[in-house]
């Protein structure tokens, strides 16, 4: 308990009034030991004060909630390199999308003006010529479309 | 309820290698655990109760050590040695508390409501746990720890995070205060010498 070898009997000693010589002639010249019986019977009293009547919680009930804790744990564990395989095809299918728009701006920007009226009416005249899409864009515009869905779809999906 | 075990990681190479002597890993099954806190649950809210003054915080603390006991999955096979650490645990749940609560109301304590206990009983507890709450956290753990547990200098030193030397001085500091406040509410115990 102490350094001192002797205070383990000098606090038996303070706790049940049970003095020897000796151990009055050390605790004269030991501080620690001292100091020790001076307060080991308050202690002692203090600690034997009854919390019986409060009512501890069940062990049974405590080991099931800590189970269900690590399952929540685990299963955070487990489903955080999914999260981040999701975030990372999200910012890829952006990219994805923003490089298609940067590449056909100008067509697309075309395309746009041509729906206005004034637009309609000269093109139906013949005076101006609608804005053309290749094929690699439109079967590039359906699979990143599709793979813009099938995400969204996984998201709802896994947030149920 | 099947007794399943708990299996995560130990950390108990924290605890120092001298101190927890370590076991071939072997998980705790549900009723070594309940047998385990039936020895130690009163023991450890008793001690976080004297800690903070309050039976809801002990309930609560209590709990939460015990939840860290079985994530660290103790393979420690000495039942001492896995009490220490549960006091350990509690030591520091406690602290959190109060470096959370960060207040004046550390040395604040709320007795026990006297309707709960006889009148008598009640008022002594209230003036012990007054008393008590008067010291600082850290000397309630060093008190408590070495005079109602009998733990030694070294496990003393890992409840509370010092060095194991510092431990002679502080708890003779820490006695010394309660003797002092013992003494001016004249409450020290006579002949005691």
């Amino acid at each position: 308990m102490s350094d001192c070898p002797l205070e383990p009997d000098v606090i038996h000693a303070a706790v049940r009034g049970e003095w020897t010589e000796s151990l009055r002639a050390h605790v004269a010249t030991c501080a620690d030991c001292a100091a020790a019986a001076e307060i080991a019977p308050w202690m002692q009293q203090f600690a034997r004060m009854d919390d019986r009547e409060h009512k501890l919680p069940d062990p049974a009930s405590l080991w099931v909630r800590a189970k269900l804790l690590q399952s929540t744990a685990a299963a955070d564990r487990a489903s955080l390199p999914i999260t981040r395989v999701q975030i990372a095809s999200y910012l890829v299918v952006a990219g994805c999308w923003a490089a298609l728009l940067m590449w056909k701006w100008s067509a697309l920007a075309a395309w746009i003006n041509s729906l206005a009226p004034a637009h309609v009416i000269l093109s139906a005249a013949g005076a101006e010529t609608a804005a053309s899409f290749s094929a690699t864009f439109f079967l590039m515009l359906i699979v990143l479309a599709s793979v813009t869905a099938v995400l969204a779809f996984q998201t709802i999906l896994a947030e149920e | 309820m099947s007794a399943s075990a708990l299996t995560l990681e130990a950390p108990f190479a924290a605890l120092g290698a001298t101190t927890f002597r370590r076991m071939p890993k072997r998980p705790m099954d549900e009723a070594k655990f309940e047998a385990f806190y039936r020895k130690t649950a009163g023991r450890i809210w008793s001690y976080i109760y004297r800690m903070t003054g309050d039976a809801a915080t002990a309930d609560d603390l209590m709990q939460k050590t015990f939840f860290r006991f079985l994530r660290s999955n103790p393979a420690i096979a000495d039942d001492d040695h896995l009490r220490h650490y549960v006091f350990k645990t509690a030591t520091n749940l406690v602290f959190d508390h109060f470096r959370e609560t960060k207040r004046a109301r550390e040395r604040v304590v709320e007795p026990l409501r006297m309707s709960d206990l006889g009148a008598d009983r009640g008022e002594l507890r209230h003036d012990m746990m007054r008393v008590f709450a008067e010291l600082k956290p850290q000397e309630r753990a060093l008190l408590w720890l070495a005079h109602v547990e009998g733990s030694s200098h070294d496990e003393i030193a890992e409840a509370i995070g010092v060095k194991a030397k510092s431990v002679r001085v502080m708890l003779f500091r820490a006695r010394k205060r309660l003797g002092d406040l013992l003494t001016r509410r004249g409450l020290a115990p006579e002949g005691t010498r």
